[in-house]
């Protein structure tokens, strides 16, 4: 392909969700289904286009497009591995969510602000995800913010919009904070563009500021509890924010700004590993602790983070890898189980996992790709989680971490103990405390379940496939640092 | 090569079965039972082709970074492979029958050759991330396995499942660790010394809890009585008793042989030593209080790996190769133990040694073939079980350490007593009238039980023949091992010390027994009442009934523990500090300033002009 129609493709892939959320209502006007219909296909087309771009990166080329505009403000794209495999990962879970909808959400009101929403904030993490210049991620930053406050509070209780306000709030003030982060380096380098600025040293109180907003946004210890709460959002949304685009932001931003670009202070890559292995075992227990279903999984999702954030820290290329294959595979699993616990809380319009039990028998389908999806988050081989939260403990080792890595297999012995109570708990044992009638939803739910859970396992056994790309990944963020961990003696 | 491919299929070969076996629906179970044939009869000979190629590698690109699809064939592995396809294919024929009438037949047949699969990449995997691919896979498997048993299941699966895999992620920080030294994570390297640092220590031992983990030793070994209970008997034969050891112990024999220099009497074989002995005697004193005959021997095949580890831990050439050897030999007896206890169960639906009596006449083939493998497991001359024991047991002794060999010995006693236990009420004993009416199982169930019988006494009287085939080869090239050849010149010699020690200790359990029989109203099933209600066994029994020693339970009770105090110590603070005390402090700001734009016009005048004088006046200070 020309360099020219990869230029295209690049911005057709943030340009496609954002204008295909504004004819949304349009196509409303002319019926229901039509709306639903362009929906799908906008979201589809989003991650095939984003598809497009592997055979360009896959070789380790990269462009960077720029169009100035005054002070420093240029517009700024990079494609790069890393941009194009988080963009597949978001879009594609993305897009199956979209097709989930199609039945969840059917006897909803406000359909039309919802797939508005939905595919503005796609829309708006293919920007975040593109960008390279930092005023450009902020405000991409920012519109996530408003599309999840929107979404959040979808149904419009009392007590729901107070938990979508909260979410809105931490999520802003740490994106504010992180802001005035980003001014202190434009102090240092008169640049917000981070393609000019790769290699440079940021001063310890700027990397502070940046973290509070990346915490923020990825739920982490202290700033992780709007996450659960979060969980009175449909199902869909809930599963949009954990495995597609909401938390994502975070760690991605991370990978992008602290490992792909600058260098910090040395006592960060210490610090930065206890507090997400913190964040990561006060979530497993509290997941524990926990007895409603969505909350359970919220707070599995605070904990996997902590290992993404753990990856990036170790700043050696196995730990990177590890950490960037498992935004992938973290986001079909969790995806999955929120499609899951949708479908169960469709059907028994129950949330807490001790009125539930033995939905095997009548959802056999449901529990077995529940089942699937949760084998991965745990990390268990033959699917996908076992690779990226295996090599995440390694690159842990690897950079002396002992202490840490055992720390973090340990929390994996605790994701295998709460999820496995809630499947046991909600689909085995006794169906009786269930009078009700219940069947498998539709078809189109019902496929994107498969369809995620089936991945999950694909993904393990044809891990060389998306570990082509990761390494690509990888090698480019590690190239300036090569220099740099010699001197550390990794 | 044409060897070289064939590596990949013998992984890719069972799970194509596997796959075949699942899609097939299951109302249509000969076409199911013929493609199981099929494929178990393809795995066998391709086992005994690959035995016989002995040497084969394989290397594809996999995940980059320096980790590639790296198998390496060679005698150990070579072995385990056509072991397990033996015993995958005597498991198939043994299951048309038995487990004809489950219901979930058809995912049990997947999960056996997924099993097999991923047993061959285990052991062919000859770099450590492919190895605990394919390692950790077994999780899976294991859970399904166990999981289609009755309907109580589901929890021994899990905790099988939890028990495991903690095993196996101590070995994964072992591996990382053991990378960290050396920089490599393809497998054939240097041998470390656990010695030399005090983390190469830590990765030796989190690398031998995986391995022994999986073999099911003490403290971790709490779940195969369980599963004796609740998981079909053809798992409990073919996975448990024989899949897991023979992968523990292939991988203990690696660490001990090729990843860590494990030398004789050093701390770390006095550990290995000191757990093997007391996993022997826990095990089996639990083993004889047993009432039922699959929880009997569950007990007893924990008590089997603490020999092993005796053997190999000892870290002598002859301890190793007893070890080894005790293992085949025990996936023989044992194996064939627990397909009788099948047959048993096939008949009557029961294993409960008050339920059962007088089957002798009744199932006489059952009968005597039980009879053979019970007396191989007590270690009797001249059968397989006495050769290996004496070897473990010459092992121990050329440490030094006198203290393990009477471990070794009273475990001889105790297994003595049970087996007798067990044979007798089942077989003897009073005959239950219910019981009345019961033949002879089908032939398809006596035949492995007679093949693993035969070979019992085989691998016993011809022990030359498993030995110089089967165990000395994997010491070649490796040396100060075969300047000690002739392992077997310890292992028919009945007259020596050792042996005829062996031999009292078992006479002792016979006594021992028939104390308990004549004591307890001649009644064999409660014949071990007199040593369960001896004074201080007594609260210890009470103890381990009690489950006090059971490390699941007691970890779950630690991990709900820690929940709370991290839900309520730091989760919900954290919180609390959002929901009232910034939102509180919110309010009340927002209240003040509320008060003060109360709408008067002239109150912001005042305010307006009030701001202005401080910034002309800050201003005109700074300046």
């Amino acid at each position: 392909m020309t360099k020219k129609m990869n230029e295209s493709f690049a911005s057709l892939v943030i340009l496609v969700p954002i204008i295909g959320a504004f004819t949304i209502p349009l196509f409303a006007k002319i019926s229901p289904r039509m709306r639903v219909l362009a929906a799908t296909i906008i979201a589809f087309s989003t991650s095939l286009l984003a598809m497009s771009l592997i055979p360009f990166v896959i070789g380790g080329n990269e462009f960077i497009l720029r169009k100035p505009l005054i002070l420093g403000f240029d517009f700024v794209l990079i494609v790069d591995a890393l941009s194009v495999f988080m963009s597949i990962a978001a879009s594609f879970i993305g897009a199956l969510i979209v097709l989930y909808s199609a039945g969840y959400i059917s006897h909803d009101e406000n359909q039309t602000e919802y797939y508005f929403m939905v595919l503005l904030f796609i829309g708006s993490m293919m920007g975040l995800v593109y960008s390279a210049n930092l005023i450009f991620m902020y405000i991409f930053w920012e519109i996530t913010a408003i599309c999840s406050w929107r979404l959040i509070g979808f149904y419009r209780l009392k007590e729901f919009v107070v938990k979508a306000n909260k979410a809105f709030l931490i999520t802003f003030l740490g994106a504010v904070v992180m802001l005035l982060g980003f001014i202190l380096i434009y102090n240092q380098t008169n640049s917000f563009d981070l393609t000019t600025m790769r290699g440079t040293m940021v001063p310890g109180m700027a990397v502070l500021l940046i973290l509070i907003g990346m915490f923020s946004k990825s739920a982490t210890l202290p700033l992780h509890t709007w996450l659960p709460d979060a969980g009175i959002a449909p199902s869909t949304v809930t599963s949009l924010l954990h495995a597609a685009v909401l938390v994502k932001i975070g760690v991605y931003a991370y990978a992008r700004i602290f490992c792909w670009t600058f260098q910090m202070p040395d006592t960060w890559y210490q610090v930065i590993p206890v507090i997400v292995i913190i964040s990561s075992l006060v979530a497993a227990g509290a997941a524990l602790v926990e007895n409603d279903l969505k909350r359970i999984l919220a707070y599995s999702t605070v904990s996997q983070i902590g290992y993404i954030f753990l990856g990036l820290s170790t700043m050696n290329p196995i730990g990177i890898a590890g950490a960037i294959l498992f935004l992938l595979m973290h986001g079909l699993a969790k995806g999955g189980l929120f499609l899951c616990a949708g479908i169960v809380e469709h059907n028994t319009h129950k949330r807490d996992i001790r009125e539930l039990g033995g939905l095997i028998k009548t959802m056999p389908i449901t529990a077995i790709c529940f089942l699937l999806c949760a084998l991965s988050v745990i990390g268990i081989p033959p699917f996908g989680g076992f690779f990226s939260k295996f090599m995440v403990i390694m690159g842990a080792v690897k950079a002396g971490q002992f202490w840490i890595a055992g720390l973090g297999l340990f929390i994996a012995v605790l994701t295998a103990v709460y999820l496995f109570r809630v499947f046991n708990m909600v689909f085995l044992g006794d169906y009786s405390k269930l009078d009700i009638d219940i069947k498998e939803k539709t078809k189109s739910m019902l496929f994107v379940v498969i369809v995620l859970a089936g991945c999950s396992l694909l993904a393990g056994i044809f891990v060389n496939y998306p570990m082509k790309l990761v390494n690509v990944a990888t090698s480019e963020i590690t190239r300036w640092l090569t220099p740099w961990l010699a001197a550390q003696h990794y | 090569m044409a060897s070289s491919t064939t590596l990949l299929i013998s992984i890719l070969l069972p799970a194509v079965f596997a796959v075949i076996v699942f899609l097939i629906p299951s109302k249509l179970r000969a076409l199911r039972n013929a493609f199981s044939l099929i494929g178990a009869a393809i795995v066998l000979c391709l086992g005994f082709y690959l035995f016989g190629v002995k040497n084969a590698e394989l290397n594809i690109p996999w995940l980059g970074m320096d980790i590639n699809f790296d198998l390496r064939l060679y005698h150990l592995n070579s072995l385990i492979i056509m072991a397990v396809s033996v015993f995958l294919f005597l498991i198939t024929i043994y299951s048309f029958v038995k487990m004809k009438e489950h219901p979930r037949a058809r995912e049990y047949y997947t999960y056996l050759f997924l099993t097999v699969a991923f047993v061959n990449g285990a052991v062919l995997a000859n770099n450590f991330v492919l190895m605990v691919f394919f390692w950790e896979s077994l999780l899976v498997t294991l859970y399904g396995l166990i999981a289609i048993g009755n309907k109580e299941a589901y929890k021994t699966a899990l905790k099988s499942f939890i028990l495991v895999g903690f095993c196996d992620f101590c070995m994964i920080l072992g591996i990382g660790i053991l990378w960290y030294l050396t920089g490599s994570l393809n497998m054939p390297l240097a041998p470390l010394d656990p010695s030399s640092s005090g983390l190469a220590a830590v990765s030796c031992v989190l690398m031998l809890i995986g391995a022994l983990g999986k073999a099911g030793v003490m403290p971790f070994h709490t779940w195969i009585p369980d599963a004796s209970k609740d998981a079909p008997v053809t798992v409990m034969a073919f996975i448990i008793t024989v899949i897991d050891k023979m992968l523990g112990i292939y991988l203990f024999v690696r660490i001990s042989l090729d990843f860590f220099v494990i030398g004789m009497n050093s701390a770390l074989s006095m550990f290995l030593m000191i757990l093997g002995a007391l996993t022997i005697i826990f095990a089996l004193f639990m083993t004889f209080v047993q009432n039922n005959l699959k929880r009997m021997l569950a007990y007893q095949s924990i008590g089997e790996v603490g020999y092993m580890i005796l053997g190999i831990g000892s870290a002598t050439p002859v301890g190793i190769a007893g070890g080894i050897f005790y293992m085949l030999n025990q996936t023989l007896f044992k194996g064939g133990l627990f397909l009788s206890a099948g047959s048993i169960e096939h008949r009557t639906g029961t294993t409960d040694f008050d339920k059962l009596g007088g089957l002798r006449n009744k199932m006489p083939l059952t009968m005597i073939c039980f009879v053979i493998c019970a007396v191989a497991c007590c270690g009797l001359w001249p059968f397989n079980g006495f050769v290996s024991e004496e070897m473990v047991m010459h092992g121990a002794k050329e440490t030094g350490y006198i203290i393990f060999m009477i471990a070794a010995w009273i475990g001889t006693a105790l297994t003595a007593a049970s087996m007798l236990k067990a044979a007798h009420s089942i077989f003897w004993g009073k005959e239950n009238k219910e019981l009345s009416k019961i033949k002879e199982s089908e032939l398809l169930i006596t035949l492995p039980i007679i093949v693993l019988a035969l070979l019992c006494i085989v691998f016993g009287v011809h022990n030359y023949l498993p030995i110089v085939m089967f165990v000395e080869p994997i010491f070649y090239g490796y040396t100060g091992f075969l300047e000690h050849s002739g392992f077997t010149a310890h292992a028919l010699n009945f007259f020596n010390p050792v042996a005829i020690t062996s031999f009292v200790c078992i006479l002792l359990g016979v006594i021992v027994y028939l104390y308990g029989w004549s004591k307890n109203s001649k009644n064999a099933a409660s014949s071990s009442e007199s040593v369960r209600s001896f004074p201080v066994l007594k609260n210890i029994y009470n103890l381990a009934e009690a489950k006090i020693f059971d490390i699941y339970d007691q970890g779950l009770k630690f991990l709900k523990v820690l929940g709370y105090i991290l839900y309520y110590g730091v989760d919900r603070v954290i919180d609390f500090m959002y929901e009232k005390i910034i939102a509180g402090t919110v309010r009340v700001v927002g209240a003040i300033l509320r008060f003060a734009h109360n709408g008067y016009y002239a109150n912001y005048l005042a305010w307006c002009i009030g701001g202005l004088i401080i910034i002309v006046a800050v201003i005109s200070l700074l300046s």
